[in-house]
């Protein structure tokens, strides 16, 4: 490697610094929330969180896997609709996103101003829910809990952006020369160097369904459809209603420690994000290290 | 405008006189449309009122009130003292659809008188364009009142309500002119070698067909949904129901005037704007810095660190706030007094708090967002760095001039993109953080949060809610409309749409 | 555009769709099967199939219906109710009083059930009797048919009944004694907190603004809990006498005595944003709970104690014994309402009748099947299936006093009641709750009482957590902001129709 110009050493030393300072102040909360879902209930309440469990205990998670059929189909119901919703979704994204880009399109600001128009106007929860529960007839089904998601009109633009950035108007031009029609030239040119932006919407559309509990809420009728995210709310959220109305006191509610349950929560839905996460990261993550080319 | 004279000359005269006489009949249409449109014209009669009111059961102190014939603009206010939700909706269309009318009508008009009265060429494509679309809208309005005629007759099982003549010279009028002037946007059109929708349909089908689902997508998810603006006027009940509820006009927004509504704007615009400019800028200097971490591995490890907070949910993030900020046992209080100092009283101290919640709210979004510049540094090619580098240029010089111009598209899209929410909040950020700690409200209240405090004291507030939501919505349409719209003016291709 | 004149022909086409939803309301016929969807609280039991198909065995024989019950599950569930009733996705539902049942019913949501239970559930309506039913009478109509199993829920102080004992301190059945205990506490055990309280929620936020006030109930006989809403008050044997309490001196006094309190470090001085732990009373945390307490939140108390602290013990003082001022839960409390724009409504009500006046037919729905998932041992209810257990169904508002089986705790509880039933007999009118069964009509003047709740929100919960320097300063910026939103207004609109309301039913 070339030894490095001198003037750059400040650079190096105040990039290290504030990267190090970022990412500890990032991951302190984390490791707290790691270790308090490790700690005894009680040892939270009276102690507050600390930095590592003083005494382990899994009685969390316990909690949480105590039906393991439950939570095993919620995983498996949250990596369907994760796997619907980011597919499909790139999918239509990317194709209207090529669309709103081609500057050959009359009509690409019109398009664009009626996607972004309803990121601004919207008719509130009922008319929406009554869309999909009544003229749809949605309800109870797993379509209601993919489909809302499948567009956001941030995505599109998003892509939008990527795709003008990334595929120079000559490159299209000249190919439309050669005779490629539209189809060629986005499924050839355009799609091969949208890498970084496909692994981008691809990474927020996957992350929006993976956290999704809303819809589960909404529009399921049974716990079959239920995503992960609600799975667990519901487990939190039912031990807490029912201490606060005390309407059924033999039910076994008050066992829930849920101080601890909500913070293995995080950890049980994270989890699996994090082991999936460095291969779409290598998109956006390059792997030439820019300012340090030549040996 | 872009014609020169010579060839504006050519055209005009390749178009020949009785063409003339074709774009004076339709200046005659434009202009009685535009003129029926003005409310002194009765475009709804009532006719047997005696019978009709009592049809509708209203008492004699309401009839008073009620006058012989309506323009398409007045119409509400007769449902309105009427009580007669039935009807509200379609006229709460109608009335919109006659004001997007006179709106186009009159900006054709302006159109034509900064195109230098052009007849001909794409100046008068472009005066063509509007023109078509507000007289279609006019004749829109026009039938719409017939139907309005027809259904109201039909619900109430008795003619009462008839529509004025009017109706009838708008139908004349509108439908006349909009078939003159798509004849005179095909000629034009064929001498300008502009082409139309169907052409453009030809030619790009397949991106057409590209649109399909994104326009199911949006039209199931967003714009059938939007009737639903239309409850920010009505005061709900189930007996009516959702689209026969009384209409109460501005009755909804009132809590929002008698609020301390400076205050609130204030305090949403001012957190938005920190969180939008501080927001991008940190996530593009971290991923600047980030790409430039030689260690292949540490890079990475350090994005993913900084990636976390992201999974943080708010609820729990209430409860690790409360437990650092504490006055009693609090850490950050603890070691306030380790270092020998004064507890800090913050949850009476509203001063803290702006402070506070941005820094979360950064915390929280710097990874996320950073992701987005990261892929845009990861896609630009590393031959403008190399060339650099033989050039001489230091790693000041190479951000300075190379990644930093490249990231400028995307941070101008979503500043804008940003914009249109600039009266949104971020309401769990703010609601899990302070709760319903009033001594902290001069602070931390934002729009989003005050509508909630108030509409679930009053279950049943749809209105209240939805009108909330319209006066947010409006004040980012009318931002981002003018932003856009400079912005177009400078520089197209960072305009938004 | 084009898109426009699009959206707005498709926009029509739906408006059409979505006007025929309401209307659709017809004869029943009881040759075409109904099948209904009884909307609940809470989540589903596991075995909610197997009962479910049991019972429909029955009404399918019956009435040539089936139900299916359907669980809001506790995620957002008023904005969930809100939502089945306005789509119209239910036929029978759960009502109760915490769910704006009165404000629903005003509204449309249900349907009027005088004709109905005339026709079709006559032993329904005999059972329950007119006095019952009239309580769930909005407006002169009936909406719902409430629970028939009285219950009392008084507000109380829940506290550690066995430190009480080992520092010998008063019993907390006065201001002055609950402050004795509470500072005896605190200076014998400096690190144990004594109360978590924080502000109040939305639901009360008209009366109170900072819930450990709720323990001001003990020294004043009022009608409601914490009085009437906007600062009013007025006196259980006197209800239609009302009277200012922001205004008057007894007000500075109590806040005075908050402040005191604060200052003794009873609370955090960040309780205005605490989380507000329901596990702290039961893990130790809090030595005592003033707000939000009923007997049966006690007994859950006492048992979680018997089971993970045998030395601690857990008592309870409801407040309506000091003062005299007791009375049963309210009819609406639980209850069962037919939604407008069910097809159904002849079958809705023959099935509520079968399902409150058949014993059979009732166990099945509260316990499940008997031999599977329950047994009654002694006559006491025994679980012998955690996949339907007692009251599944989350079915409160089909309690019916002849056939519910008691639980085990239920004997305690049970003692407590009689204790207050026959402190509620002594009362001017026994056994009635009087404000509970009243609705307040606030559309006139909906801006002022906004406005009035977020100034209580600003002012009044600082003031009420004694988190103020000086408390007659604080007051008096109090009533100057309150006055400003327009209190008078608000006040004048309530005590008119509280006042025609204990006018119609004799409360005077």
């Amino acid at each position: 490697m070339k030894i490095r110009d001198r003037s750059t050493i400040p650079f190096h030393i105040i990039k290290g610094v504030l990267l190090t300072f970022l990412s500890i102040v990032c991951v302190l909360p984390f490791i707290v929330i790691v270790s308090g879902s490790l700690t005894d209930n009680l040892i939270i309440l009276k102690e507050g969180f600390s930095l590592f469990p003083r005494e382990v205990t899994l009685s969390a998670y316990r909690t949480i896997f105590r039906s393991p059929d439950g939570i095993i189909q919620a995983y498996k119901m949250n990596f369907y609709y994760t796997f619907m919703g980011t597919a499909l979704g790139l999918l239509i994204i990317t194709l209207t996103a090529y669309v709103i880009s081609r500057k050959d399109f009359k009509y690409r600001n019109h398009v664009a101003f009626l996607i972004y128009f309803t990121t601004i106007f919207g008719g509130g929860l009922i008319p929406w829910y009554m869309m999909y529960a009544n003229v749809l007839n949605l309800r109870g089904t797993t379509l209601a809990i993919w489909f809302p998601a499948l567009m956001t009109p941030f995505l599109v633009i998003l892509m939008r952006t990527f795709i003008t950035g990334s595929v120079p108007d000559a490159v299209v031009e000249s190919a439309k020369i050669d005779g490629a029609g539209h189809w060629i030239i986005f499924w050839r040119i355009v799609l091969p160097v949208l890498g970084p932006g496909l692994a981008t919407v691809g990474l927020f559309q996957a992350l929006g369904y993976w956290n999704d509990w809303y819809r589960s809420s909404m529009f399921s009728t049974s716990s079959e459809t239920w995503s992960l995210q609600f799975y667990l709310y519901d487990m939190v959220n039912s031990t807490m209603a029912m201490r606060q109305m005390a309407q059924n006191v033999s039910l076994n509610t008050t066992d829930l420690p849920t101080q601890t349950v909500k913070l293995a929560m995080a950890v049980v839905a994270t989890g699996p994000v994090l082991l999936f996460y460095p291969f779409v990261q290598r998109y956006f993550v390059s792997g030439i290290t820019i300012g340090a080319v030549k040996g | 405008m872009t014609a020169s004279a010579e060839q504006r000359r050519l055209i005009t005269e390749k178009a020949g006189p009785e063409k003339r006489s074709v774009f004076w009949v339709l200046l005659l249409c434009a202009a009685a449309a535009a003129a029926l449109l003005l409310p002194v014209f009765p475009w709804i009669r009532i006719c047997g009122a005696d019978a009709l009111y009592e049809t509708m059961k209203l008492g004699a102190s309401v009839v008073k009130k009620l006058q012989d014939s309506y323009s398409v603009f007045s119409f509400l206010s007769f449902v309105q003292i009427s009580k007669q939700g039935v009807l509200g909706f379609w006229a709460f269309l109608l009335l919109l659809v006659a004001a997007a009318a006179a709106f186009l009508l009159l900006f054709s008009a302006a159109v034509f008188l900064r195109n230098g009265r052009a007849t001909a060429g794409r100046p008068m494509l472009q005066t063509c364009a509007f023109l078509q679309k507000g007289l279609f809208l006019a004749f829109a309005a026009a039938a719409g009142t017939a139907g309005l005629c027809l259904y109201a007759n039909r619900h109430y099982g008795i003619t009462g309500f008839v529509p004025g003549f009017a109706v009838y010279g708008m139908l004349a009028a509108s439908a006349c002119g909009y078939l003159l002037s798509k004849r005179i946007e095909k000629r034009e059109r064929k001498l300008c070698r502009e082409h139309g929708f169907l052409e453009e349909f030809r030619r790009n089908w397949i991106l057409f067909l590209f649109l399909v689902p994104c326009f199911v997508f949006f039209l199931i998810n967003n714009y059938l949904p939007m009737t639903g603006i239309y409850f920010a006027f009505t005061q709900f009940n189930f007996r009516d129901h959702l689209f026969a509820s009384p209409f109460v006009g501005f009755k909804n927004f009132e809590f929002l005037v008698r609020s301390e509504i400076l205050h609130l704007t204030q305090n949403t615009i001012l957190y938005n704007v920190v969180f939008i400019v501080v927001g991008n800028v940190l996530q593009i200097l971290f991923a600047i810095l980030i790409s430039h971490v030689t260690r292949k591995r540490l890079r990475k490890l350090s994005q993913t660190m900084i990636f976390m907070p992201y999974f943080v949910s708010y609820v729990i993030l209430r409860v690790l706030v409360f437990n650092m900020f504490e006055y009693e046992v609090g850490l950050v209080n603890n070691f306030v007094v380790s270092l020998g100092m004064e507890r800090i009283d913050f949850y009476n101290s509203p001063s803290y708090w702006p402070w506070l919640i941005t820094m979360f709210y950064l915390w929280k979004n710097i990874g996320y967002g950073m992701v987005v510049y990261l892929a845009t540094i990861t896609g630009i090619s590393t031959e403008y760095y190399e060339a650099a580098q033989i050039d001489g240029a230091n790693i000041y010089q190479q951000i300075r001039y190379i990644t930093v111009p490249l990231l400028k598209p995307t941070f101008i899209i979503l500043l804008l993109y940003a914009l249109g929410g600039i009266m949104k909040g971020q309401f769990e950020l703010f609601y899990q953080l302070v709760g319903n700690n009033g001594t902290l409200f001069n602070a931390t209240d934002i729009f989003d949060t005050y509508v909630y405090r108030i509409t679930t004291t009053q279950p049943l507030s749809m209105g209240m809610g939805t009108a909330a939501g319209l006066f947010q919505s409006l004040f980012g349409f009318i931002v981002i409309f003018v932003t856009n719209l400079c912005i177009k003016r400078r520089n197209p291709e960072y305009a938004l749409f | 555009m084009k898109h426009l004149k699009r959206t707005l022909c498709i926009a029509l086409a739906l408006i059409l769709c979505l006007a025929v939803l309401p209307s659709a309301m017809a004869a029943d016929d009881l040759s075409e099967e109904a099948n209904l969807v009884f909307y609940v609280m809470g989540d589903a039991p596991q075995d909610e199939t197997v009962v479910e198909d049991a019972i429909n065995a029955v009404l399918k024989e019956k009435f040539n219906a089936t139900v299916d019950f359907q669980f809001s599950t506790w995620t957002d569930f008023s904005q969930k109710y809100n939502n089945q009733l306005t789509s119209g996705g239910a036929d029978l539902i759960y009502i109760a009083n915490w769910l704006n049942y009165g404000l629903l019913a005003r509204a449309g949501a249900f349907l009027e059930l005088d004709d109905l239970l005339n026709e079709y559930a006559p032993e329904l309506r005999a059972l329950a009797g007119e006095e019952m039913l009239n309580m769930c009478r909005v407006e002169g109509e009936l909406y719902a048919v409430p629970a028939l199993w009285p219950e009392y829920v008084p507000l109380g102080i829940k506290y550690r009944e066995d430190l009480r004992a080992k520092y010998d301190l008063p019993y907390p059945d006065s201001l002055e004694n609950i402050e004795a205990y509470f500072a005896g506490v605190k200076e014998k055990e400096p690190e144990q907190p004594i109360l978590r309280c924080t502000t109040s929620e939305s639901a009360s936020s008209l009366f109170v603004a900072f819930d450990a006030a709720t323990v001001l109930n003990i020294k004043y006989p009022w009608v409601g809990n914490n009085g009437l809403p906007y600062g009013l008050a007025s006196n259980y044997d006197t209800p239609d006498q009302v009277y200012d309490y922001w205004f008057s001196d007894d007000f500075v006094d109590d806040m005075k005595l908050m402040k005191k309190w604060a200052d003794m470090g009873f609370w955090s001085k960040s309780a205005l944003s605490d989380t507000n732990d329901s596990e702290a009373y039961d893990n130790g945390l809090c030595i005592a709970e003033v707000a939000g307490m009923n007997p049966n939140k006690q007994i859950a108390s006492a048992n979680n104690f018997a089971k993970e602290h045998p030395d601690w013990e857990s008592a309870y003082i409801t407040y309506g014994e000091v003062t005299g001022v007791l009375y049963p839960g309210h009819a609406t409390q639980n209850g069962t309402a037919i939604v407008r724009g069910t097809k159904y409504p002849e079958r809705c009500a023959m099935i509520l009748n079968y399902m409150m006046t058949n014993e059979e037919m009732n166990d099945l729905v509260q316990y499940g099947i008997k031999g599977v998932h329950y047994d009654v041992v002694d006559g006491i209810y025994k679980e012998l299936s955690e996949n339907f257990r007692y009251e599944n169904f989350n079915t409160w508002n089909l309690r019916v006093n002849d056939y519910k089986l008691p639980q085990e705790s239920d004997v305690a509880l049970q003692a407590m009641f009689d204790k207050y039933n026959e402190i509620a007999q002594k009362s001017k009118f026994p056994n009635v709750n009087i404000y509970g069964g009243f609705t307040e009509d606030y559309t006139d003047y909906e801006f002022e009482r906004t406005a009035v709740s977020n100034v209580m929100r600003q002012y009044l919960a600082p003031l009420q957590a004694g988190l103020v320097d000086d408390v007659d300063a604080a007051v008096a910026e109090f009533r100057q902001k309150v006055t400003d939103a327009g209190l008078q207004t608000v006040r004048e609109g309530f005590t008119e129709q509280w006042i025609a309301y204990c006018e119609e039913y004799g409360y005077q």
